[in-house]
């Protein structure tokens, strides 16, 4: 280590100073409370350090639910939200009419309430009242307890959630589409390229490095998802009683503040961790076999 | 290399962790934004009262050498509720003379206070005082000021207080609070419809339940019935069936009348005479548009109702709910206590506390509010006996909770667990009624469920 990287340490200490009290400690403090017996957030008792509450964590059904539930939901959202706002995208991109007014309008869901829009939607898929059943009856179809039926729940909070997070990923991705040199859209022009083969030649390589933004961070935010399903179910994991729509942060939610059983709830959030941690190192795979690629090729 | 990479993962994964700390409190606070507002003015409300009352003192009450004190004062009370509570509060202010200023701070709803309650009591930044249930803090009882010294010393005649709530205030052993805001759940129902139905009377029995619930899916093709909350449901049906409910050692009505009570709720369900909340979020919504013939919930939840819906107008009828072999009826709402480790703090929180459990403020609020009198002073007092004479909503909602007075009880749920045991009782219930289980099935499903919670 010389001189000049200590120099760089200095100037990187007050944020490394407020990571370490905000998210290091936290952290190693919650690690910590996932192996104690019984422990009390209030007085910081517990009655001995050992597996019990992981223990407890994977005999309930519901936290099983909720994993699978979570990647359920990534699984869908995330690739979803990420093509089919590329593709809205790309069409705002091109010189349509009254351009900025549907930029705007794609935007509104990202700058606008969860609660209020679960408010919506709950209305949109209301058993017998809602916009989507009208539409599926109009077209011949039976009626779906969207919000009602267990069976649904998923299917439901995955529409809702792909909608929703829309907004954000055609936001960065009109960013970065204006940053593609014209150039190479004009060179394809002479040689009279058909649209799909630019888009999947020049705009998709082009973007890649943003594109692998959107999914690491959807995967991440998809994995934390609580606010989307208490607003969708009105506060509660899917149709009362059931919690059929259940995810991880919803549960470690529920365990600590509902069921004061702060040591599970420590216990979920480390599993949750370690789920996090194992897909962001999956999805940076193909990355880094492809540098190597072009390493040895060099 | 190798190590950076490492590294690069894991500031990934920990970014991704303190978003999942900022989870917890965002949760909460979503859904309380509606109130902000409202609390933004409150705070400012009382500042400027405070302002005025801080003169008023220094000038007039010189030779009181009390320092002033500022306390804060959580609650979750909203629209007529809320207004009610800062006329009060203002009224104390300006008048307590002792240089006591209390600042309300608006926590959105029950389950937004009780939380927050829990965070601050872990986090040792409790609230001077607050509204609370006892099943809030079974975890923090010890951060509970005993009131017991000053109700005994300086209270005016406690004996005065209904005695179901004293009770309920000396579960833990000692005194934890002094009733507020107490309601009890009436029967609503809309008195057009069962008028047009032939029925003249509301049910006061079981079988009125099956025969009236039965006319009224023929006649107007809605069910009679609805309950806001389900686990409180049960313990009703429970207690006016002769069974028990539940303490800390677990469930008690694994009994033959727990079964017959869970048989008869089973069936008045399996047969269309009640339903459950479902998608609709409360049954107040599904009254105002005529969906449901009558409900049973908070005497406070009457200023909810909507009568004068364009094409739904009738007339609201409210009655002391059906009773079975025994009389029971539900009794709810909330305590005040207080968290304060500071002495000149304890003692302006006890000034305010007798403040609202005044008769005479008990008496302002019940009016405005719906909810009902904490003493039986403020009952008999003139003023709320002309109140319950007239015909508002809120003076039938009045007098269908004083017919119910009498059978009133409060649950006990001092115990760690019954916050839980709360939530698996209703999500229990409701599905083992969607799916058609047996009342056996139902009883030894509700009787495992609420084991487990306690052991």
């Amino acid at each position: 280590m010389n001189r000049k990287s200590y120099k760089g340490y200095v100037y990187l200490a007050p944020v490394l100073a407020i990571m370490l009290v905000f998210t290091a400690y936290p952290l190693v403090r919650a690690i910590f409370m996932s192996f104690c017996e019984d422990y009390s957030i209030i007085n910081g008792s517990y009655k001995g350090i050992n597996l019990e509450n992981y223990a407890d964590l994977f005999k309930d059904k519901d936290f099983r639910k909720a994993i699978t539930n979570t990647i359920t939901y990534v699984i869908f959202v995330v690739p979803l939200s990420v093509v089919i706002s590329l593709l809205i995208a790309n069409l705002l991109n091109s010189h349509i009419r009254f351009q900025g007014l549907f930029q705007t309008l794609y935007f509104l869901p990202y700058v606008t309430s969860v609660i209020a829009i679960g408010v919506v939607w709950r209305w949109i898929l209301h058993s017998q009242y809602g916009l989507l059943n009208s539409i599926l009856n109009f077209f011949g179809f039976e009626s779906i307890g969207w919000l009602t039926d267990r069976n649904y729940s998923m299917a439901s909070l995955i529409i809702f959630a792909v909608w929703k997070s829309l907004a954000f990923d055609i936001m960065i991705f009109l960013a970065a589409l204006q940053g593609i040199s014209p150039d190479l859209y004009s060179a394809a022009r002479v040689d009279a390229t058909p649209r799909w083969r630019v888009f999947f030649r020049i705009t998709v390589p082009a973007m890649r490095p943003i594109i692998a933004y959107a999914f690491v961070m959807g995967i991440i935010n998809s994995f934390k998802v609580y606010n989307e399903v208490f607003s969708l179910f009105n506060g509660s994991a899917g149709p009362s009683g059931y919690n059929s729509a259940i995810t991880i942060v919803f549960y470690i939610y529920d365990k600590f503040y509902n069921n004061y059983k702060y040591g599970i709830a420590a216990a979920g959030s480390v599993v949750l961790f370690l789920l996090i941690m194992f897909f962001t190192a999956i999805q940076r795979l193909p990355g880094r076999i492809r540098a190597r690629k072009e390493a040895a090729q060099k | 290399m190798k190590m950076k990479k490492i590294m690069a993962l894991t500031m990934a994964t920990v970014m991704g962790a303190s978003l999942l700390t900022a989870c917890g409190g965002s949760g909460g606070t979503t859904s309380t934004t509606a109130s902000t507002t409202a609390a933004a003015e409150t705070t400012a409300a009382a500042t400027t009262a405070a302002g005025d009352a801080a003169a008023e003192t220094t000038a007039a009450a010189a030779e009181s050498t009390a320092e002033p004190v500022t306390i804060t004062f959580w609650h979750a009370m909203s629209n007529a509720q809320e207004v009610s509570l800062t006329e009060l509060t203002d009224k104390f202010n300006a008048e307590n003379g002792k240089g006591i200023t209390v600042e309300l701070v608006n926590q959105g709803g029950y389950s937004d206070l009780q939380t927050k309650l829990m965070a601050s009591a872990a986090a040792d930044t409790l609230p001077d005082m607050a509204q609370a249930y006892n099943n809030y803090f079974t975890d923090y009882v010890d951060k509970i000021v005993p009131l017991d010294d000053f109700v005994k010393n300086d209270f005016d005649n406690w004996e005065d207080i209904v005695e179901g709530y004293r009770i309920e205030n000396s579960e833990y052993g000692f005194i934890t609070g002094v009733p507020f805001n107490k309601s009890t759940y009436p029967f609503f129902y809309n008195k057009t419809m069962f008028d047009r139905a032939g029925i003249t009377e509301p049910p006061t029995t079981w079988e009125d339940l099956e025969k009236d619930g039965a006319i009224l899916l023929e006649k107007e093709g809605v069910p009679m019935l609805g309950y806001d909350s389900m686990c409180d449901m049960l313990e009703i049906f429970l207690r006016q069936n002769g069974a028990d409910y539940v303490d800390e050692t677990g469930a008690l009505f694994n009994t033959p009348e727990g079964l017959e009570a869970i048989e008869f709720i089973l069936n008045l369900y399996s047969k269309g005479y009640a339903r459950l909340i479902g998608e609709d979020a409360y049954f107040s919504n599904l009254m105002s548009s005529e969906m449901i013939g009558g409900y049973v919930g908070s005497c406070a939840g009457v200023t909810y109702i909507v009568t004068d819906n364009e094409g739904h107008e009738f007339e609201l009828g409210v009655a002391p709910i059906a009773q079975g072999k025994k009389n029971a009826a539900y009794n709810a709402g909330t305590n005040l206590v207080m968290f304060t480790k500071d002495e000149a703090k304890q003692k302006a929180a006890w000034e305010y506390m007798k403040f609202l459990t005044s008769a005479e403020s008990q008496v302002k609020w019940s009016i405005d509010t719906g909810y009902v009198p904490v003493r039986t002073s403020a009952y008999e007092s003139q003023e709320y006996q002309d109140f319950m004479a007239g015909d508002t909503p809120g003076a039938i909602t009045a007098r269908a909770a004083y017919g119910q007075a009498p059978y009133g009880y409060v649950p006990s749920n001092y115990f760690p667990g019954a916050n839980e045991i709360r939530n698996v009782v209703s999500d229990t219930l409701t599905v083992c009624i969607s799916e058609g289980r047996t009342a056996q099935e139902t009883l030894d499903e509700l009787v495992t469920a609420i084991n487990d919670v306690v052991q």
